[in-house]
């Protein structure tokens, strides 16, 4: 293998990522009774940043008797070289067989993903239906956030881990070494997987709970990280500040996903953030959650982890960054040059509707203290597409931009100032209240994408949106059942495989797909009933239907249900864990 | 000033120039040194390199100089090894007042590289001719380049093969001498299988190691 990479590497783009070798790296020769493969169905730079894996990859190499080694989707060029010579798709570290591991995990993270389960699987020499898979093939298994409606993909799997890793993948990998201890069959195994929180089992089609951390602050975070050789995504070290949100914006799936809200304490967080600045030598670190701002002590955080990043020449960076409370001394310390807001909606009535609990006041306020304190490029992030939009709505998001222009101006800052608009289109998500509606069709998208187009045609002002066609079939995927992955093989079949890059993106190859494999897609982009079973009802995420229908209801009438943090609005995710915020 | 010169073998000769300084710099980080920093808007580490080697050559010859404080040349490059991936150890340090500049300083470099099977002797007359031109590719387009004077000596015994080759603003890439021989000679030299073994400069006519103004 390694003398043939030789010949590979030397005619493949960017070969540092399919060499590992990164500082860091856990110890492979270790004794192991269980080698498991983790799978990233994107590139190296984008698996590489992606702290949900990068967590269970040092999780299972921290646990006795188990080795853990990474495979990304490879490039199509890398693809190609290896049909050319002959070559299997290999784990990074060992450049194993990804075959021959006891068990393959694979972290699926948005759908338009899908086709590369399917392009991977077929570089490894796995047939991609379970189904088709006998004793001589290891468990396939997936995790990742896609796992709210695992549908259109369960096919592909042996089992869908739904929920968080550090429990459920910990848990699975003990059974497995059990199971083969004992010498059972993989149904066997399977059907013992089934009894687990959180494994859904697709050809049993077990009702599955979420399977969440009990104690995050007790959680396992790694801090000895890899440290990639080349250029990733995310260049940086993270912390993540608490998982799930209480902001509760109706068209968020994250912001309901992952509830129950847990956070870390301050403690914690500072030791882990200069253990991290010490065993990476990163020159950043990240505050992660969903709603940073929300985390109730953030500028005592802030100002702890200052201390220490400063000594260290250390930058540090805030994401996700409400409106309603961007602190202005928290910016001034960053001393940021860029700031980025989602007021999500034009007009106050829309952001009623999807419960972005956020007023005018908010908005004028926030900007007047960024662009006081010398802010000279501003991001504005909305989404068209919603629930109950209508023209005013789009035109308000051109106010927002010309009220920007227009405090900028009132504080006579001689510099220029950038102004960046971007809109996704609406994608009716599973496990949101917006889960029964209907996505627009392509041809709204394109007439609300035009409309903006000519009226932001403003002096420093750069419109960019995001491709109606791809939001189309997310869409598809999004409230899929199984049924569609016939039509992921067919697309893959056709070409289609990363999907995610628009350079690689091809529609009408999709409708080809749909079409060859004879499969109504239209039905998921039309609305649900709300008494209609829907395909992840099986699933229990937590956040109960009573409670999306009510907040849907709500919706309509324009009514804001407060954030969580000051009581309890009765979702019903504290079933899985308690509240903590 | 501190000189380290130090290895790239191995996996990390796949990883190019530009993260190849990332990767050093971090590891700097990791070994708590004291670096100094521009003093402009965006300060950026005081450290310089050499003439880069072509992406999957290897090396036993690279130069990195760190502009620091509060260390020894010897401290240093005992935490540099503690803080790299593997294939990036330094194996010597040398303490300098000044920037030598050594990127201005080197006109050559040797390489070594074998093959599995015996090379032809006729590949060392490659060197000393008044004109020998091949084509190479420079921005993604095939061009024709004269290396005449840009190949001091190749030298073959059995299946090695050791060059000179000129390096700096007059440059010959290793990896592209070595995917014309293959073909004008019929070989089979793997482009990861060639080494660069030392950096050279000119004294007075004389070509020497790098090391030697170091020292």
């Amino acid at each position: 293998m390694q003398d043939k990479l030789k010949d590979i590497l030397m005619n493949v783009h960017k070969p540092a990522r399919y060499v590992g070798g990164e500082y860091n790296l856990p110890d492979m020769d270790k004794p192991c009774k269980e080698r498991v493969c983790l799978c990233f169905s994107d590139k190296y730079e984008v698996g590489m940043s992606n702290i949900g894996t990068r967590i269970l990859y040092h999780m299972l190499n921290d646990t006795p008797d188990v080795v853990c080694e990474r495979c990304y989707a490879p490039d199509l060029d890398m693809a190609d070289q290896l049909k050319k010579h002959g070559l299997p798709l290999f784990s990074l570290e060992t450049k194993r067989d990804v075959k021959s591991f006891d068990l393959i995990g694979f972290s699926v993270q948005f759908e338009l993903q899908f086709t590369n389960i399917v392009y991977m699987l077929d570089l490894m020499g796995i047939p991609y239906y379970a189904e088709e898979r006998g004793e001589e093939y290891p468990p396939v298994v997936a995790g990742g956030p896609c796992v709210v409606n695992p549908m259109p993909f369960a096919p592909f799997f042996d089992a869908v881990l739904i929920g968080e890793g550090e429990k459920n993948l910990s848990e699975l990998v003990a059974l497995h070494i059990e199971c083969r201890d004992k010498k059972l069959s993989k149904k066997e195994f399977l059907l013992k997987a089934a009894q687990l929180d959180g494994v859904y089992v697709p050809s049993l089609d077990n009702p599955t709970k979420r399977a969440v951390v009990k104690d995050l602050d007790k959680a396992y975070y790694p801090t000895k990280i890899l440290v990639p050789n080349c250029e990733i995504v995310h260049d940086r070290s993270s912390i993540e500040l608490f998982r799930g949100c209480a902001n509760g914006c109706r068209f968020c799936q994250a912001g309901f996903y992952y509830r129950p809200i847990r956070k870390r304490n301050v403690d914690t967080l500072v030791r882990q953030a200069c253990e991290l600045m010490d065993n990476t030598g990163y020159d950043e670190l990240g505050l992660l959650s969903l709603s940073t701002s929300d985390y109730p002590q953030l500028k005592e955080l802030v100002d702890k982890i200052k201390v220490e990043s400063d000594k260290r020449k250390i930058k540090l960076a805030l994401p996700s960054l409400r409106l309603d409370s961007f602190e202005a001394e928290i910016y001034e310390e960053m001393q940021g040059a860029s700031l980025t807001f989602a007021p999500e909606a034009g007009t106050q009535r829309l952001r009623d509707v999807i419960n972005k609990n956020i007023s005018e006041d908010n908005i004028l306020s926030s900007l007047t203290s960024a662009l006081k304190y010398g802010v000279k490029n501003v991001k504005l992030y909305f989404i068209i597409g919603l629930p109950t939009e209508t023209e005013e709505d789009l035109q308000g998001i051109v106010d927002i931009v010309k009220l920007v222009k227009d405090i900028h101006r009132q504080f006579g800052k001689s510099k220029l100032l950038n102004i960046v608009v971007s809109t996704s289109v609406f994608i009716p998500k599973p496990l949101t209240p917006f889960q029964w509606e209907r996505q627009i069709s392509i041809e709204q998208m394109r007439e609300k994408q035009a409309f903006l187009r000519e009226k932001l045609r403003i002096k420093n002002v750069k419109y960019s949106w995001h491709g109606a066609e791809s939001s189309v079939i997310e869409a598809i995927f999004a409230r899929g059942d199984k049924t569609l992955a016939a039509a992921i093989v067919k697309a893959y079949e056709l070409g289609c495989v990363f999907d995610s890059w628009s350079e690689n993106f091809d529609y009408d190859k999709w409708m080809r797909a749909f079409e060859e494999s004879a499969t109504d897609y239209l039905r998921f982009l039309e609305g649900f009933g709300e008494d209609e079973v829907l395909p992840w009802d099986i699933i229990d995420n937590g956040v109960s239907k009573r409670y999306l229908i009510e907040e849907k209801r709500r919706a309509y009438a324009g009514v804001c249900t407060p954030n969580c943090l000051g009581k309890c609005n009765g979702c019903g995710a504290n079933r899985l864990e308690k509240c903590h915020i | 000033m501190i000189i380290l010169k130090h290895l790239k073998v191995g996996d990390v000769s796949y990883v190019s120039h530009k993260d190849t300084l990332k990767v050093l710099q971090r590891g700097l980080i990791r070994a708590k040194v004291d670096v100094r920093y521009s003093q402009g808007y965006v300060p950026h580490m005081l450290t310089y390199t050499t003439t880069p080697v072509p992406l999957g050559v290897q090396s036993y010859a690279e130069y990195f100089a760190v502009e620091c404080s509060g260390i020894d040349k010897d401290e240093l490059l005992c935490r540099f090894n503690d803080s790299m991936p593997y294939g990036m150890r330094a194996v010597a340090s040398y303490c300098k007042d000044k920037n030598p500049n050594l990127a201005a300083l080197v006109v050559a470099s040797d390489y070594t590289a074998s093959c599995g099977a015996t090379l032809s002797k006729e590949i060392e007359n490659i060197a000393g001719r008044d004109t020998y031109v091949i084509s190479t590719f420079r921005k993604g387009e095939v061009v024709e380049k004269d290396i005449a004077k840009l190949v001091h000596y190749i030298k073959i015994d059995g299946n090695q093969i050791y060059m000179r080759l000129a390096t700096g603003n007059e440059n010959l890439r290793a990896d592209s001498l070595i995917s014309h021989i293959n073909e004008q000679f019929g070989c089979n030299i793997k482009v990861n299988d060639i080494i660069r073994t030392a950096q050279l400069i000119n004294c007075g006519g004389v070509m020497s190691d790098a090391e030697v103004i170091l020292r």
